[in-house]
């Protein structure tokens, strides 16, 4: 048995000559949360489809458990796609049988899942609606609950949250982090979410433009581009960001100044010392502040300096 | 046994999904009421078709009156009398006797309409019928011709041409009822009925033939339209297996143990139900816009078999399809652009000029054409089992290889691993 259940060797998808995954390597500990993070089309869709057995990598390879993805039982991993992948006209309980069927689990064991994930997921009262008539959020944890019902030991999820309202989130979190601590499975969890992929990851990649940039626990990283504070400033005059940030990069211990949503965003260590400092050289420009906020350096904050703050569709 | 799962789950969707499947059973229906309206004969004017009787009979004597009569003369002035129920002005046929060889020739041209070619023992055999019905009257112990003599009348034309579906249909009514009189009327003589006469029943009492009225130009044609019906499935199959596609079930159904043949196997036995359905409602409504078949319930049973068989070659032809479509709507043109060809190509509506390919005629490998050649042998001819098992076997064989086809390409665009 090998340490890394999942491992990508240089693997490379092009499409018609654009380069989407470009020579990803990178190894996946059993029993961990890993989380994908990356802008939209940098290419965590199409690593994940390399990594299931859903798409055939230009070059490169893949090992599940030390074997050829080629060569995998396909019973060893559940997906849970982004989209909502249903059968609107089956019940909740036929849709998890079935699936249990066309993984050649026995009829015993499929009804036993079946209950206990309705049951883990709420759903229990749901069992049989016809999937149509879910609620969003239902929808959602039937979505997962169809990836996990043939007992994978690697699950992968695609945005498991997108569309969630916060109390479904919790929910769905407790359950990752179960699967996790109590099944001892292996989860690959995408997601736009920094706050979700801070809490539950283990272990965190950050790939761009089809290349991994950063792989490291979430505290490491936040560490990696500065332990400290952020603090958010609002101008009256947006036009002047430029100049504001141009201006606090010459205080002292600032780690870095950009621009972000329509705020500066200063990086530093004990900001909260700098505050007159900062407010002084506003003041000397004649720059008006509608807002000024601190807060501690967040994931978020650490994808944003790796990719930047430029749209990606 | 995946595929039982995948059969039960795509049963379930069909029966679940009320106005597609309303759609579905329905949609057919709109074929035949609209083309049993157009060629039913509403108000149309009742047509006399070109018929040529080529009469090799010899006479024969009739022992109860040692009269000798040609009985062959005796069908063809029949024949050139008989007139449409109703209207005793409007003859079924026009008739003109000739020989087998320029019979022929005219036939290929489409001159004629049908030929009747009349044997040489015919007047025997009606000789040896009156012999035996007087015997069986008289006596109806001894019920055993001792001397049989069979003749066989034989009705020759294109299968293909309308024209002569219809005024065969209209013959074998003709010759049927001739015969039942020539049976009726001996009976009535030996039991000394007011009004019977030795030789006068057997000449032509010609009456309107009950049922002739109504034989109309969509009695040939409701075969051809149940075909067209059942190749528009393959349609609605593409467009089926396309969205199981385009909502990502088919994706998550690939990561699974689930194989091509799962999947189309077991997608095809839910389809297969509504074939029969559908096959089912066809018949009945071509009935309803009066629709007359020769053969009674056999054909019915016989036709809906055939129908079957080509039903589950469109559901073939609807997974090959669909290993091309990206999407349902592309699957649904790209489906009628398949199916409306194929179905002139079999002869649906109208014979097309075969193309021979490998010295056999192209439409001879599909297997709508031997569905259709069975339904029209059934329906029309009044053929049984043994007159179409060689249309039935051929048809299976070739739905089997269609199958085949559509499972690997289907597998290989749909369920391998993208590039």
């Amino acid at each position: 048995m090998t340490d890394y259940i999942i491992e990508t060797q240089n693997i490379t998808k092009k499409f018609n000559g654009f380069t989407a995954v470009d020579g990803l390597s990178l190894q996946i500990n059993r029993g961990e949360v890993f989380g994908f993070l990356g802008p939209n089309g940098a290419g965590k869709t199409t690593s994940i489809k390399m990594m299931v057995g859903l798409l055939k990598p230009t070059s490169g390879q893949v090992k599940i458990d030390g074997q050829d993805m080629r060569k995998l039982d396909k019973g060893i991993i559940g997906v849970c796609p982004q989209e909502l992948v249903l059968w609107d006209n089956l019940t909740c309980a036929e849709s998890l049988k079935l699936m249990g069927d066309m993984y050649q689990v026995p009829k015993a064991i499929t009804e036993e899942r079946v209950k206990k994930l309705l049951d883990d997921l709420f759903l229990t009262d749901k069992a049989d609606t016809l999937v149509k008539n879910l609620s969003g959020g239902m929808k959602r944890r039937l979505n997962l609950a169809l990836g996990l019902v043939h007992h994978p030991q690697i699950v992968v999820l695609d945005e498991p949250s997108e569309g969630l309202d916060p109390q479904s989130r919790r929910v769905l979190w407790e359950y990752i982090r179960s699967l996790r601590d109590d099944e001892g499975k292996t989860v690959i969890l995408t997601t736009h979410l920094m706050d979700e992929a801070d809490r539950l990851s283990d272990r965190v990649a950050i790939i761009d433009h089809g290349k991994l940039l950063r792989l490291d626990t979430p505290d490491n990283l936040k560490k990696e581009i500065g332990e400290g504070d952020i603090v958010e400033i609002t101008l009256s005059d947006s036009e002047k960001i430029s100049e504001v940030t141009e201006a606090l990069k010459e205080i002292e211990d600032v780690l870095s100044v950009f621009e972000a949503d329509g705020k500066v965003n200063l990086r530093g260590l004990n900001v909260i010392s700098k505050l007159p400092q900062i407010l002084e050289n506003l003041e000397k420009n004649s720059i008006n502040v509608a807002d000024i906020s601190m807060r501690h350096n967040t994931l978020e904050d650490v994808f944003i300096y790796l990719t930047g703050t430029s749209l990606r569709e | 046994m995946k595929f039982l799962s995948i059969a039960l789950k795509d049963l379930k969707e069909l029966i679940r999904d009320k106005r597609g499947l309303i759609f579905i059973l329905f949609f057919p229906l709109l074929l035949i009421v609209v083309f049993g309206f157009a060629f039913g004969g509403m108000g149309q004017s009742n047509q006399q078709y070109n018929l040529a009787i080529v009469n090799y009979d010899e006479p024969a004597t009739l022992p109860t009156s040692n009269e000798t009569t040609n009985y062959g003369d005796n069908l063809t002035q029949l024949l050139k009398d008989v007139t449409y129920q109703g209207n005793s002005s409007a003859h079924m046929f026009n008739v003109t006797t000739m020989s087998e060889s320029e019979a022929d020739s005219l036939l290929k041209n489409r001159k004629i309409d049908a030929v009747l070619i009349i044997p040489a023992n015919y007047s025997r055999s009606v000789v040896a019928l009156i012999n035996n019905t007087i015997q069986t009257t008289s006596n109806p112990l001894s019920s055993v011709n001792t001397s049989p003599v069979t003749s066989t009348l034989i009705i020759r034309g294109d299968t293909g041409y309308i024209n002569f579906g219809t005024s065969q249909g209209i013959l074998v009514g003709v010759l049927s009822e001739y015969q039942d009189k020539i049976e009726t009327s001996t009976q009535n003589m030996v039991k000394g009925t007011p009004g019977a006469s030795s030789i006068q029943y057997i000449s032509y009492d010609v009456q309107p033939m009950a049922g002739t009225k109504n034989f109309t130009n969509f009695d040939f044609l409701a075969p051809g339209i149940m075909v067209f019906a059942i190749l528009m499935l393959a349609t609605t199959v593409a467009a089926n297996l396309t969205r199981e596609v385009e909502q990502g079930t088919l994706a998550r159904l690939k990561l699974s143990k689930m194989t091509g043949f799962d999947l189309l196997f077991g997608g095809m036995l839910p389809w297969s139900l509504i074939v029969v359905a559908q096959v089912l409602i066809l018949f009945i409504v071509a009935v309803a816009v009066g629709f007359n078949w020769q053969g009674g319930l056999n054909s019915i049973v016989l036709a809906i078999f055939a129908g079957i068989i080509g039903g589950i070659a469109s559901i073939a032809l609807g997974m090959i399809i669909a290993a091309f479509a990206k999407n349902d709507r592309q699957a649904s043109n790209l489906g009628i652009l398949v199916t409306v060809p194929i179905s002139f190509l079999v002869g649906a509506f109208f014979q097309l000029p075969n193309l021979v390919v490998w010295g056999f005629q192209f439409n001879d490998f599909l297997p709508w054409t031997h569905t259709l050649n069975a339904l029209r042998a059934t329906l029309i001819y009044g053929g049984g089992w043994d007159a179409i098992s060689s249309q039935i076997a051929a048809s299976a064989l070739l739905t089997v290889i269609l199958f085949i086809i559509g499972l690997i390409l289907f597998s290989k665009s749909r369920l391998s691993v993208d590039n």
